[in-house]
């Protein structure tokens, strides 16, 4: 055996190494547990989550024109779109719009194929519900968008 | 009555010197008190440094940072159902946590936590400690046998195999210590106290004393003790990979948290054992460097100050709690904390009793740095493979121990020796 190795050995520098490791990792800056409902948990800007509907901030009116685009994009078929032409400003509008969440894999398809930036996948991710019943999303629903409860810290 | 109490309390021995059976009684109902609150801190500290030293939060929602979960697992266990094996062997299975806990809470008889702080100085206190400890070994058997199960049992049967190779390590250990109380009175004493005071008298904690050969000697002691008390990295007896729980695998509720009760405090024990021997007991540090009136002074009032520096860091941690309805409760939980904290250091700065109360306080902040070895170990040392544990106690420890012992006993004789040789010599001629 080579003296260097030895020398490691007997003053236990490998322990020594690892002790310092644990503890340095007593220091706050590296903790990674979050304290979920308190600390929410800060999500990647690509994030898929909830869907939302948006609308134009300035008068309220839906940005859907009904193109059916995003219902054609969508592999589950979970979109279902109806509208019908206004005769006053000969413009479609949405008579029922649902959105199934329950078959939902997030895959964004809908959202890129939305000509109007109308559907667009938020960050929220809480969807989680008692029961399969509010999983179908109304237009209503949809325009709201997620309502994240909010714990002030 | 009061003048009684005064009395004794001027005399400055401790109460087996006085004789006094009321006091003895006294002494014990504090220490039994004092190492219960201090497990149930150990069990606090340990999860919570534990936690962080694996970048983990540990317990958080009951009470302020999880102060209270000791108190919510303590009343779990208390209720929890009662469970004897239906095969095991009932006396023994009933008596083992028991056997268990009283040799651990025997051994702080003869702890001295200072000068008149000890309930007894016992001329053999050393190997009364060692003999006592010792014993633990024999409830844990007990455990593993009366369980009637083959985890339980193979469990003890290791535990029993590692606590007899280390404690031949750490009786050498101790020999060296004990072989150094002898160097200026010529006799030696196994008695906690004497050591201390050789300590004392000789102006050196034995720790640096002949430097390598103080120093090694509690390095031996300081592993064999780990080993000892089946803590990592020496915890095969309960790894839990491999034997479930150990040899408390079919003990549930109050059984088991005696065996818990037990295992912290013969770790208390050991600590203290290293403390009273290696580290000058209750003597406060840089009693040579710095020493004088002044310093004395400034360092009597340390107790009080760092006392008074926790009850700072609740009052800062009611600060930075989350502000919501939720949380308030835990809020005020800290204040009150910090409040108490802060009354006992305020308390410990008054001068008849921060006189009185200085050697406790740097005897229990000696076990204190001990007991977070202890986590720092279990939190990052994986465990020895059985044949690596028998390898270290006997192939590396024990050879270690005796070589000290030899060098210790020579170094300390070497007027002596010289003498001898020069009459020898001179003989001759």
């Amino acid at each position: 055996m080579s003296l260097t190795p030895f020398l490691g050995k007997v003053l236990m520098v490998d322990l020594v190494k690892g002790l310092s490791v644990t503890f340095h990792n007593q220091s706050e800056k590296e903790r990674i547990t979050e304290q979920y409902p308190l600390e929410r948990p800060v999500v990647f800007a690509r994030y898929r989550g909830q869907p939302r509907l948006n609308v134009n901030p300035e008068t309220g009116e839906s940005l859907c024109i009904v193109c059916n685009l995003c219902a054609l994009a969508c592999p589950e078929q979970l979109i279902v779109v109806k509208g019908e032409r206004n005769p006053a400003t000969k413009r479609k509008e949405v008579v029922s719009w649902t959105y199934d969440l329950s078959r939902c894999m997030f895959c964004g398809l809908c959202a890129e194929a939305c000509s109007t930036d109308a559907l667009e996948l938020t960050q929220d991710y809480e969807m989680a519900l008692y029961s399969r019943e509010g999983m179908v999303l109304d237009q209503a629903a949809l325009e709201r968008g997620p309502e994240p409860v909010r714990y002030a810290k | 009555m009061l003048e009684s109490v005064l009395n004794y309390l001027k005399s400055g021995v401790t109460p087996g010197e006085a004789g006094s059976q009321l006091w003895a009684t006294i002494y014990i109902v504090v220490i039994v008190l004092g190492v219960s609150i201090a497990v149930i801190a150990m069990n606090w500290l340990e999860r919570k440094i534990l936690a962080h030293m694996q970048i983990r939060l540990g317990p958080m929602r009951v009470g302020p940072h999880g102060l209270l979960q000791p108190f919510a697992d303590a009343l779990k266990l208390l209720i929890k159902e009662d469970i004897i094996p239906a095969n095991a062997d009932k006396l023994v299975f009933w008596s083992a946590p028991v056997v268990v806990t009283m040799t651990a809470f025997t051994t702080f008889l003869v702890v001295p936590f200072g000068r008149t702080h000890a309930v007894t100085d016992m001329n053999i206190g050393v190997l009364f400690m060692l003999g006592i400890s010792s014993l633990g070994v024999l409830g844990i058997i007990m455990a593993g046998w009366s369980s009637n199960s083959n985890y339980p049992l193979m469990g003890s049967l290791r535990s029993s195999a590692q606590m007899v190779s280390y404690e031949v390590a750490m009786g050498l250990a101790i020999v060296c210590a004990v072989l150094m109380t002898s160097l200026q009175t010529g006799t030696g004493t196994l008695s906690m106290i004497g050591i201390v005071e050789a300590q004392n008298a000789q102006g050196t904690w034995f720790i640096f004393k002949f430097f390598p050969l103080g120093f090694l000697a509690f390095v031996v002691f300081a592993i064999a003790m780990v080993a000892e008390t089946n803590r990592a990295p020496f915890d095969l007896p309960e790894a839990e990979s491999e034997l479930v729980a150990g040899f408390h695998t079919e003990y549930s509720g109050f059984r088991w948290s005696l065996f818990f009760l037990a295992e912290y405090s013969a770790m208390l024990a050991v600590s203290s054992i290293a403390v009273t021997l290696w580290l000058g007991g209750w003597l406060r540090p840089f009693a040579n460097t710095l020493s004088g009136p002044a310093w004395d002074l400034a360092f009597s009032l340390i107790p009080g100050l760092s006392f008074l520096v926790m009850a700072a860091g609740c009052f800062l941690g009611t600060i930075r709690m989350p502000k919501i309805v939720q949380m308030r409760a835990q809020v005020i939980g800290l204040g009150v904390f910090g409040a108490l904290l802060g009354f006992v250091g305020l308390v410990l700065l008054l001068p008849g009793v921060r006189e009185r109360v200085q050697d406790i306080f740097w005897f229990v902040a000696k076990v204190a740095c001990f007991m977070y070895l202890y986590i720092w170990y279990r939190g990052t040392f994986p465990r020895y493979r059985f044949d690596q544990l028998m390898k270290v106690g006997w192939k590396v420890l024990l050879p270690i121990g005796l070589g000290v012992l030899i060098l210790t006993a020579l170094v300390g004789m070497r007027q002596e020796l010289h003498d001898m040789l020069a009459a020898v010599v001179g003989g001759t001629r």
